[in-house]
Order: structure tokens, then C-alpha cells, then sequence
């Protein structure tokens, strides 16, 4: 054997010995790939949501994700706008956190959760309201914010789940409705009879379209 | 027919949701039903409820926030009296400037037999409350006749706003001083925060002394603000500072002027 002809067979055996490396290592890449794309997938969006009034807007909307074992947890980000009535137009904001313990089969494509409850904090963008009170006051002045509102709310949800072949927008629509209250008003009505039920409880009412 | 009923159907809703006031927007949206404009109102039947009057009688109390049960029990023990010609509210009537609480506030105040006028105290300036005060109740500064006495209502919370806007509002009491309205002989002073409080522009008091010795005959100043009854001399001149108590406090203050001079009671509920 030539020394020549060693050489290629030893470079060409090398190049043979290491296929399995490249392959090995491309798979590992997108495996890697993969799981990279599947964590952010996380963070996709699953569901929109448009509710009018409860405290954050006349009509807010935006994006959400439920998760759990049986989707029972939901958190919203949302948008309000709240018209001009004796002051300026505003925006809000709103983190909320939903529940639903129960989901029950109505019919075939219907399905009701008797029981949706959370929390929501809202937040109104406008340059007279403070999160914490200025520094021209005496420290613990007013003590509240009056720009970030903390509200309770319990609902029910009816939901129809979408025959794919027929309709594209959504998997699944969910009307609902909630009574709401806000931090201040239970504040005000506690140790007050003057102030009842239908003075700080609120009404209001959504659609949510499952998306994924 | 089905889809009139429909329509009755969506009629009645709408009119049971909007009656009921059941939705919200925001506790700050400013969406005000109910009357509005009251000070001025009250204004006129003050006037012609006291016209030719050399003695008249009014209380004065504030800082209602929150206060809603006693501020219920003071407006039915004031309607069992029929000696009173109208109240001064001192200010505060809410406590976070949320707009529903200015319209619970006037819910109760509208239930007095005899007129009111609201003054604007540093609470219905927190958030946007200032404008629903004014949509509600009315002007920051404002005056009104009762008999012969003039009774300059002021704002005078300072520390709510900045410099562009004036707290107290020298213009305004010079513009008092200089216009006497037809009787006019004496003057009452009312204002949510009296000199050197902390709402106070302090750099100002004595400024704001000199002015209000300057109004034809001043009788003595009213003000509220320190949930306390205050009876101070605070500039020696002669002028007293009568303040008043809050609502948890269940009292008022009686004040009737008299040819003679005047005197004060305080009365509890």
C-alpha cells in the first residue's frame, strides 16, 4: 500500500467516523432549537377577550393565557378606554387573574362554568392620578393611591365550542358576566348602612374567543 | 311578533341596566347623573329666602368623607329644626375624589329642607375630583347674599395645586372687596383650611389676613378641614376662626347674626 493511498483511506475512514458526530450534533441543535421554540411558544397568546365596563373602562380588550390542569386559571392583559364625561378621556390598564373551579357539559358543544372569580388591578393612565402621593405632602398623607385600583370580582361563563370545519375565527366562544367591586367602594361601605349592595356592586359583561 | 318581542325584550334591558346604574367605568370616569350646578341654585333660594333679613341664622359643618350613616342622621335632625336659614358644608365631601362619592354626598345633603352651598376641600381635589366638584357643587371660589352679610366661600387648598394656579386667589378677594352688593354690611368668610395648616400656602398668610381685613365689616371666618372644633384668634386682629368639627364628631356649629353682633352654638346630634 502506498503511503499516499493510506493517507486517503484514514482521511476518507475519518470523514466516515465522524458522519455520526455531525448527525449526533445537528439533531442535538434542533433538539435544542425545538425545545427554545416551544418555551416561547408558551408565551403565545391563547385566547382574546372584550368586556365592557367593571370598573376598568367602558370597553377594554386584549390577550390572555389559561393554563392549569384543567385550563381552570386564566390571566388577562387589557386595554380600557374610558370616554369623557366632567374630565379628560382616559386609558387603563388591567392585570387579572380569573378562576373556575368547575366546568360542567350542557349539551354537545355547549359548556357552563358556574363559578369564574378573581382579582383584577387596574391602573389609569393620566397624569393627575399618583401611585404614591407626591412629595410636596407630609409622608402618609392620603395613604392610597389614587391611580391603581384593586377589584374583586364573581361570574358565570357559557361557552360553545366551534365546529372546526365550519368556522375558522376561534375554537371556542365564551360569553360571560361579573359582579365587581372596587377597593375604595368596600372601604366606604363598610361601617356604612347608607351605602348598599347595588351602589358598589357592579355589573359587567364580556366575550372571550379561544383562540389555541 | 317574535321579533317584537325581541325588541321588547332588548328595550327592557337596556332600560333596567341604565336605570339601575349598574355598570361602571372607572371609579374616576366623571360620568355624573343626578343634578348638577347646586351651589348656584341654592344661591338664589338663600337670597330670596333671606332677603331683608337683618338676622340669620346658618350652620356649619364638612368633612362628610365616608361619613355617609352620620351625615344621614345630621340632615334628619336639621329638618326637625325650622329656626335655620341654610347650611355651609366646609369641604371634603369625598374621601379618594371617586366620582360616585360626590353624588352619594349631594344624595343626602339634597335631602336638607333648607339650601346648602359646598365649599371645595383638599379630598374633592385628589384625582379628578376637582372637576366633578365643580360639575356638581360648582365654582372653587364663589360668594353669596344672605340678608345683609356677604359670605365669601374660598378655596383654599394650596398644597393641591401648583403655582400656575392660585390658592388662595388674591384676584378673586380683591374682586369681592372692590364689588358691594346692594345691602351688603357685613361679611362672613368660609374656607375648607384656615392660615398656617398644612394645606396652607404659608408663605402667603399674613397677605391673605390683610385681604380679608379689608371686607366691609368681616364678622368672623369658618373653615374646616381639622375633624376638630376650633375656636381661634390666629391673627389677633379681631377676626375669629370658628372650625368645625367632623361628621363622626355628630355636632355642628350654629352660628346667628344679629344686628347687635352674633353668636354660635355648638349643637350635637
Amino acid at each position: 500500500m502506498k503511503w499516499c493511498t493510506i493517507k486517503k483511506t484514514l482521511y476518507i475512514g475519518g470523514l466516515f467516523l465522524m458522519i455520526p458526530f455531525f448527525v449526533n450534533a445537528k439533531s442535538k441543535y434542533e433538539e435544542k432549537a425545538e425545545k427554545y421554540k416551544t418555551h416561547w411558544q408558551k408565551l403565545i397568546p391563547t385566547y382574546s377577550k372584550l368586556q365592557f365596563a367593571g370598573s376598568m373602562g367602558l370597553l377594554s380588550a386584549g390577550i390572555g393565557w389559561d393554563y392549569g390542569k384543567r385550563n381552570q386559571w386564566e390571566t388577562d392583559l387589557l386595554i380600557g378606554y374610558v370616554p369623557r364625561y366632567s374630565s379628560s378621556a382616559k386609558a387603563t390598564f388591567t392585570l387579572k387573574q380569573n378562576y373556575m373551579p368547575w366546568k360542567f357539559n350542557l349539551g354537545k358543544n355547549i359548556s357552563m362554568e358556574p363559578l369564574a372569580c378573581g382579582l383584577y388591578v387596574n391602573t389609569v393612565m393620566d397624569e393627575d392620578f399618583w401611585v404614591k402621593e407626591p412629595d410636596r405632602y407630609p409622608k402618609g398623607y392620603y395613604n392610597f393611591s389614587t391611580k391603581i385600583r384593586s377589584n374583586i370580582f364573581a361570574g358565570q361563563r357559557f361557552t360553545y365550542n366551534m365546529n372546526s370545519d365550519k368556522y375558522s375565527f376561534a375554537k371556542a366562544v365564551t360569553l360571560f358576566y361579573e359582579l365587581s367591586s372596587s377597593d375604595l367602594y368596600i372601604i366606604s361601605a363598610f361601617g356604612n348602612s347608607y351605602l348598599k349592595p347595588k351602589d358598589y356592586i357592579h355589573l359587567s359583561l364580556g366575550v372571550k374567543l379561544q383562540i389555541l | 311578533m317574535v321579533r317584537t318581542k325581541a325588541h321588547l325584550l332588548i328595550l327592557f334591558f337596556t332600560i333596567f341596566f341604565y336605570s339601575c346604574n349598574l355598570f361602571e367605568y372607572q371609579p374616576y370616569d366623571g360620568n355624573i347623573s343626578g343634578e348638577t350646578g347646586i351651589n348656584v341654585k341654592n344661591i338664589k333660594r338663600i337670597k330670596q329666602n333671606t332677603e331683608g333679613k337683618t338676622t340669620i341664622r346658618f350652620v356649619m359643618m364638612g368633612d362628610s368623607q365616608r361619613y355617609y350613616d352620620e351625615t344621614e342622621d345630621f340632615v334628619e335632625s336639621l329638618n326637625k329644626r325650622n329656626d335655620i336659614d341654610f347650611v355651609i358644608h366646609g369641604g371634603d365631601m369625598s374621601d379618594f375624589g371617586a366620582t360616585k362619592e360626590f353624588m352619594w354626598m349631594r344624595d343626602i345633603m339634597n335631602s336638607l329642607k333648607v339650601p346648602y352651598v359646598a365649599l371645595l376641600g383638599n379630598h374633592d381635589c385628589l384625582g379628578n375630583g376637582e372637576n366633578i366638584f365643580e360639575e356638581i357643587f360648582g365654582e372653587e371660589n364663589f360668594s353669596f347674599m344672605a340678608g345683609n352679610t356677604k359670605f365669601v366661600c374660598l378655596n383654599t387648598n394650596a398644597l393641591e395645586y401648583d403655582y400656575s394656579h392660585p390658592v388662595p386667589d388674591f384676584s378673586f378677594m380683591k374682586k369681592e372687596i372692590q364689588n358691594i352688593e346692594p345691602g351688603q354690611e357685613k361679611t362672613v368668610i368660609a374656607m375648607h383650611v384656615k392660615p398656617y395648616a398644612e394645606q396652607f400656602n404659608n408663605n402667603v398668610v399674613e397677605l391673605f389676613e390683610y385681604y380679608v381685613t379689608k371686607f366691609p365689616k368681616v364678622q368672623f371666618c369658618v373653615n374646616a378641614h381639622n375633624h376638630r372644633l376650633e375656636v381661634d384668634e390666629i391673627f389677633k386682629d379681631g377676626i375669629t376662626y370658628y372650625g368645625s368639627d367632623d361628621m363622626r364628631g355628630r355636632n355642628y356649629l350654629l352660628f346667628t347674626i344679629t344686628p347687635e353682633g352674633y353668636n354660635y352654638e355648638v349643637v350635637y346630634y
